[in-house]
């Protein structure tokens, strides 16, 4: 390529630069009659929806709903996916016998349980709790499984070799070594967890973030639609940094 | 480790579902589970002939299987295209790094009210999420290929007097196959969950449609009859792309290929 | 500090070959731009070596000495700083038809069959005047493939992998073949046997062949010529012509000659020989 840019500056700039002429055209696009705003909206009409709806109480309201669901269901997700995982790891003979539906789940679309949720436990919170934990717990269950049988036998033996009881080869040799595994699950269980929160409550519910995403939706008001869509987004976002911000601490410190 | 034969997954597998459904029905029967709740593989399977018998199978299958087609098969031309450009040209990648990011990072389902402002209930809008929850699945994908190409095997085509074209079309592109077809696996996923929530929401027809539709009036028989099809549909898909991706396996360009 | 060698007329006589090099290496130094700009790191510097025509040249060094640099110049495949490298009497700008590589690490396609591999350096030179799967199917015979035509690369041992890269080569042929320490990724035993099948081939055609290794035995093994390197800087230390008969065989390396060769190479590599032409005894 042409150019003797720095490569890590180079593309800072035109990123910025595509994001700022992306912002650009949708403000001026709708003011030039180019598109309706009512489809479109535009960023100046998102950002004057994103402070009316802080401003308002009934804001705080829905996000503790939706985070309270997200804060029940991701750690039930990890509380049981993490020892079930390890476990079934550990152990060929579940593993063999439990493979191949749990695979099936992981092919399925979490998210196409809902509805059965719905029915078996009403619409309110439990639901998408369930939801929540539907769609982490399988990633993570996965992921701790492949976390232990990526432990090198060597190392087992070689803990073996100084006398290690069951317990200590457990917590000092495979726990640690599938760590990684582990919180990969974390992280790829993260998102689908969000997605979970959001959906679930966009399907049927009482509050939350999701259902004013579907009362806006349905009243057409699409800069208040998109001010909760990007908030969505941007919480997903932090969640899923903040996993990988901790899966690369462990890299650095352990190994 | 035991040996690993072709058979004896399938096998396992299918003996693995039976004890399960066995238990599952004995469970209803014996009375310790309220059929209500979560119905019972005899009532399941009957219920599945009858939908067979009476088109009702045959149409929803149809029209989610053609929505996904339409969508994927968009999703994995764009895709492709886009991600081959980004790996070709640097100021491509660069200017569609940030949206791809955040096309990839965010419930794009919640775009689905949008999406029904500008395309209305039903079947375009279904098209257009399931188009764009694959798409970024396969452009990153694509892109990554065509990044992590082995640089020894283009230094030694450069070294034989290979051409731009030449190193696109006999080393770059045929290295990047199996990380583009790992992306394709993984889009199939992507896109047949949007397919199907896509339909919970809004939809007269499809899969999802019929789980919603019968969660509505808390058939839950018929709910679990849909879902067990679009169980099987995700298997069958992930697998079959498995077992493609698996023939490409060894053009991989590791180090010391 | 310029090491510049002419070739001995009588010695070039002997192996029937004109006066002028075929390859001409002028005060080559190649520097690499360190990343986050943080200056640049010489890998060679100032290096004069003239080769003759038909010539087995060894380069040995430690890691580090520019060694690699200075072959893959010669292929075209990195740009001098300063200074330049003349093949025939002309600069040398990029890759050509009358130099091919053997690289360390084989690099051939993956998905492509044996066959296919050693088509694949007459495909892009557009080689023309034969069929090129025909001509392929020579070269494959040549290094002892017969038979593996149809195999992929993860199929075969390293040991055959590098000869499809020695095959691939030598189809498209070149005048000059530039091996980048080729056997360097297999195992002690492959190598000996690599090199003396590869000796057998050279002497077929006797092609002016640079040889790049860190393995002194292998470099005097091969060679007629020596091209002793150090590092810091990466600069040539000595040039050393081998004096052993040829079809060098296992004995020829209990020779004395032999041994002299390989103290005197040591001496420089563990760095205490001030004056290449003094016998130090290495270190035990």
């Amino acid at each position: 390529m042409p150019g003797a840019l720095s490569s890590s500056n180079a593309r800072m700039l035109i990123s910025g630069l595509a994001v700022v002429v992306f912002l650009a055209v949708w403000e001026v696009a709708p003011r030039m009659g180019l598109v309706d705003v009512m489809y479109s909206s535009q960023p100046s009409r998102v950002m004057a929806a994103g402070l009316d709806v802080l401003r308002s109480s009934a804001f705080l309201h829905d996000v503790a709903v939706s985070f309270s669901e997200f804060a029940i269901g991701f750690p039930l997700a990890i509380a049981i996916g993490v020892p079930l995982g390890l476990l079934l790891g550990m152990f060929p003979v579940l593993r063999y016998v439990l493979d191949p539906p749990i695979m099936a789940i992981y092919a399925t679309p979490h998210l196409a349980l809902l509805p059965i949720l719905v029915v078996w436990l009403g619409i309110g919170m439990e639901s998408k709790i369930a939801v929540v934990f539907a769609g982490g717990v399988i990633p993570i269950l996965v992921n701790c499984m492949a976390g232990v049988r990526g432990v090198e036998r060597s190392w087992v033996l070689a803990a073996r070799s100084f006398s290690a009881g069951k317990w200590d080869v457990f917590s000092k040799v495979i726990l640690p070594a599938s760590l990684p595994g582990v919180i990969l699950g974390i992280r790829l269980g993260v998102s689908r967890a969000v997605l979970g929160v959001v959906v679930a409550e966009m399907y049927q519910s009482q509050a939350g973030v999701g259902n004013e995403i579907t009362r806006y939706g349905s009243e057409f008001r699409t800069d208040y639609l998109l001010f909760y869509v990007l908030l969505v987004s941007v919480f997903g976002f932090a969640a899923t940094w903040a996993v990988r911000a901790l899966e690369e601490k462990l890299w650095t410190a352990g190994k | 480790m035991t040996v690993n034969s072709k058979a004896s997954p399938v096998l396992l597998g299918v003996a693995s579902f039976a004890v399960i459904l066995l238990l599952w029905e004995a469970v209803v029967r014996l009375g310790w589970a309220n059929p209500f709740f979560i119905s019972e593989p005899s009532a399941i399977a009957l219920s599945l002939i009858q939908a067979a018998r009476s088109g009702e199978l045959r149409h929803n299958l149809a029209v989610s299987l053609g929505e996904f087609a339409v969508g994927y098969g968009a999703s994995v031309v764009v895709g492709v295209l886009a991600g081959a450009l980004a790996g070709r040209f640097r100021i491509v990648e660069y200017i569609l790094d940030p949206f791809l990011w955040f096309l990839y990072s965010a419930p794009l389902i919640a775009f689905y009210p949008i999406f029904v402002i500008w395309f209305g209930l039903g079947v375009p809008t279904v098209i257009a999420i399931t188009f764009l929850l694959s798409v970024t699945q396969i452009a990153a994908s694509t892109l990554s290929g065509i990044q992590n190409v082995n640089p020894g095997l283009i230094r030694a085509a450069r070294s034989f007097g290979a051409t731009e074209r030449d190193l696109l079309w006999k080393v770059v592109l045929p290295a990047s196959v199996p990380t583009m077809i790992a992306g394709l696996r993984l889009g199939i996923g992507r896109a047949l969950m949007g397919v199907v929530v896509a339909e919970l929401f809004g939809a007269t027809a499809g899969l999802g449609f019929s789980i919603a539709y019968y969660g509505g009036l808390l058939k839950t028989t018929n709910m679990l009859a849909s879902l067990i099809v679009i169980v099987v549909l995700g298997v069958v898909c992930t697998q079959a792309l498995s077992a493609v991706e698996a023939q490409f396996d060894s053009w991989r360009t590791g180090p010391g290929s | 500090m310029e090491t510049c060698i002419v070739l001995d007329p009588a010695m070039e006589q002997q192996r029937g070959s004109g006066t002028s090099s075929h390859i001409r290496i002028e005060d080559v130094t190649v520097a690499y731009e360190k990343p986050k700009a943080a200056g640049t790191f010489v890998a060679l510097s100032s290096a004069n070596l003239d080769i003759a025509r038909g010539t087995f040249v060894t380069i040995v060094g430690p890691s580090g000495c520019g060694k690699s640099s200075l072959l893959l110049a010669v292929a075209g495949l990195v740009k001098p700083s300063s200074g330049r490298v003349l093949v025939n009497g002309q600069p040398v700008s990029g890759p050509g038809r009358d130099r091919a590589v053997v690289f360390q690490d084989f690099a051939l396609m993956p998905w492509r069959t044996v066959l296919d591999n050693v088509r694949f350096g007459l495909e892009l030179q557009r080689f023309s005047g034969e069929d090129l799967t025909a001509r392929a199917r020579r070269y494959v015979e040549l290094v002892g493939l017969q038979g593996f035509e149809n195999y992929h690369p993860h199929q075969l041992s390293g040991g055959m992998r590098q000869r499809v890269g020695i095959a691939r080569a030598l189809a498209v042929d070149p005048e000059i073949l530039l091996l980048d320490e080729p056997f360097g990724a297999l195992d002690a035993q492959t190598r000996d046997q690599m090199g003396t099948e590869l000796l057998a081939i050279w002497e077929r055609n006797k092609k002016t062949a640079l040889f790049v290794t860190h393995s002194v035995d292998e470099a005097i093994f091969l060679a007629d010529w020596i091209v002793v390197m150090a590092k810091n800087p990466g600069r040539i230390v000595e040039i050393m012509p081998v004096d052993l008969r040829r079809p060098r065989t296992m004995e020829t390396m209990d020779s004395e000659i032999y041994v002299e060769y390989r103290k005197r190479i040591r001496a420089h590599l563990t760095g205490e020989a001030r004056d290449s032409r003094e016998i130090i005894a290495p270190h035990g």
